[in-house]
């Protein structure tokens, strides 16, 4: 379970910085470097405005950062990567609501790579992934936000990824949602076998998901930690939040957020610090 | 009149809203039947001339275009040599319009460079009433067909391209975005995102349109050589043939009427989505 520094890393982040420029210039993100291994499932946290969506848009190429450089399996991102996915914190603004929630999915697989009847495969395949099977038919509109946000996550599995971003996925969603989702991306993970890389502002979530799990500063955001998450696999939504060790780390989180408004530390180094500063 | 708010086709039908159109039905054909009858009365008590009842114009209508035989589906001569030749140039300048409307607002739209550079130009040149420039297409193109449907189709092309510019300019970024990390090619952008993105808007500057061309055909066929239903009216009204006249003023009204209603029907299936993602379900 435990994300060992031999594996290969997918994603690496050197120096990233980004500077908004214009009438009020403003600097979003200071200083980011970090690695993702294969096959990790890493959350990051940090407090609204810090820069998580202008990190997300720098990683997956949609904007290029005014510092640093980003490699996705070691080859510079330019523009967006074939084996990249992200789904977007506003996924109702995402989803096209000309096309129904089958028409969605199958918009984004390669006409020319795929099979009619592969295609069908892939839509039924990640809309049961979700359990939406029954709303193929449906337009987005006619769902709920947590549907919809289904169906955001169910057209980028059916893309086949190699690696998934998601900006604050279930911000917007009730607490049984929530859970239902949180779990959902587990089991995803498990059947897909992706890299799932996953911005929170939610401390829990981010305990509760990850293997590992940055903590951001405040903008210009630097990363404040870089913790390890030793929780015992499948994950229970009641058994995993009980657990000593969780209870632990998410304090631990908590409390270096809340510090860091009082005191700016040092970014550490890439991956290997346990502990603040 | 317009047909926005009738629920041609929506996506759940249930008895109730069945019910309601039922009732809309009603409401709006007893309105113009209830404007019928005062006119009759009206009419009659006047007893002017230049004020026939509307049963003698109905009449008269009937006599002049609907008295053919059978096997013309009782079409008369008169609906070849008044009717279709103002009908097509109509729909023919519309539809000349609407095409380089699009095609012109797409490019202006996508392009902020050449906006800024042709919307003054835009919108000096709309801002011109069309009537005034038909001596010029009169110069350049006779007093036939061709100035007809230049000038329809000059009329009518603002509310499409200025309505498909605003339309492209408003495409949600996040659908471009959406986009770009799925790889989509730019026919894949142009035919799945930005047209449908802007069709609502296209279709409200193609309705707008339609009523325009239908103005601005009778007026190029009150001038140049008589043909149409047009230079009908103009010509009964010179003559005293009063009937004939308010004939021609009827047909006009019932055309932009069905015209106006096939394009709502059609409108209506293509942004099916819009009407209900801005409404909900419930
Ligand atoms: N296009 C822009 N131009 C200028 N400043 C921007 C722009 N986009 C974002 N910012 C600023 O950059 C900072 C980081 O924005 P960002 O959207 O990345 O934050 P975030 O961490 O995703 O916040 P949230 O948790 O609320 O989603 C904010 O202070 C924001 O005001
Ligand atoms: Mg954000």
């Amino acid at each position: 379970m435990s994300v060992t520094t031999t594996r290969t890393d997918l994603l690496t982040i050197e120096g990233l910085g980004h500077v908004y420029e214009g009438k009020q210039r403003h600097e979003a993100i200071g200083r980011l470097d970090f690695a993702v291994p294969e096959g990790a499932f890493v959350s990051i946290v940090g407090p609204s405005g810090c820069g998580k969506t202008t990190m997300l848009r720098c990683l997956s190429g949609l904007m290029s950062p005014t510092r640093g450089t980003v490699l996705l399996g070691g080859a510079p991102v330019i523009g967006v990567p074939r084996d990249l996915a992200l789904v977007f914190q506003d996924y109702s603004r995402s989803l096209f609501p000309w096309r129904t929630v089958a028409g969605n999915i199958a918009f984004v697989l390669p006409r020319k790579q795929l099979s009619a009847a592969e295609r069908k495969e892939r839509i039924d395949e990640s809309l049961d992934a979700v359990g939406l099977s029954a709303a193929a038919d449906k337009y987005p509109w006619q769902l709920s936000g947590g549907m919809q946000q289904r169906v955001a996550i169910a057209r980028a599995l059916a893309y086949r990824p190699t690696i998934l971003l998601m900006d604050e996925p279930f911000a917007s969603v009730d607490a049984q949602t929530r859970a239902e989702l949180e779990d959902l991306m587990l089991a995803v993970r498990q059947r897909f076998g992706m890299t799932i890389l996953f911005v929170t502002h939610d401390i829990d979530e981010s305990v509760y998901l990850a293997d590992r799990v940055l903590v951001l500063s405040k903008s210009p955001s630097t990363i404040v930690a870089s913790l390890e998450v030793n929780l015992p696999s499948p994950r229970d939504q009641v058994g995993t939040r009980e657990l000593d060790d969780f209870v632990q780390l998410r304090s631990k989180i908590a409390r270096m957020i809340r510090d860091q408004s009082t005191r700016r530390p040092s970014a550490p180094a890439i991956g290997d610090s346990e502990s603040p500063s | 009149m317009t047909a926005t708010d009738t629920s041609w086709g929506g996506v759940a039908q249930r008895p109730r809203r069945d019910f309601r159109r039922l009732r809309e039905f009603a409401a709006r054909w007893g309105a113009l039947f209830a404007l019928g009858v005062v006119w009759e009365i009206a009419a009659r008590i006047a007893d002017s001339i230049y004020f026939p009842p509307i049963s003698r114009i109905m009449h008269r209508f009937v006599e002049l275009w609907l008295s053919g035989p059978p096997n013309t589906l009782f079409l008369t001569e008169g609906v070849a040599t008044d009717i279709v030749p103002s009908l097509t140039r109509m729909l023919g300048g519309w539809s000349i319009a609407v095409v380089l409307g699009v095609l012109l607002g797409v490019a202006i739209g996508r392009s902020r460079t050449l906006g800024d550079f042709v919307e003054p130009i835009i919108h000096f040149v709309r801002a011109i009433p069309p009537p005034a420039l038909i001596p010029i297409f009169f110069i350049l193109l006779g007093i036939g067909n061709e100035m007809r449907v230049s000038l329809i189709a000059f009329a009518v092309i603002w509310p499409v391209l200025l309505n498909t510019i605003d339309g492209v300019r408003s495409v949600e970024t996040l659908h471009l975005d959406t986009g770009r990390v799925f790889e989509f090619d730019r026919r894949k952008v142009f035919f799945g995102i930005v047209l449908p993105s802007a069709a609502p808007k296209i279709f409200a500057g193609m309705r707008v349109s339609l009523s325009v061309a239908l103005i601005v055909m009778v007026i190029s066929e009150m001038v140049g050589r008589p043909d149409g239903i047009g230079s009908v009216i103009l010509g009964a009204q010179r003559t005293f043939r009063m009937l004939d006249m308010w004939s021609g003023i009827l047909l006009l009204g019932i055309l932009g009427y069905v015209l106006n209603a096939l394009l709502a029907l059609v409108e209506s299936r293509v942004t099916k989505w819009h009407r209900g993602a801005r409404e909900g379900v419930s």
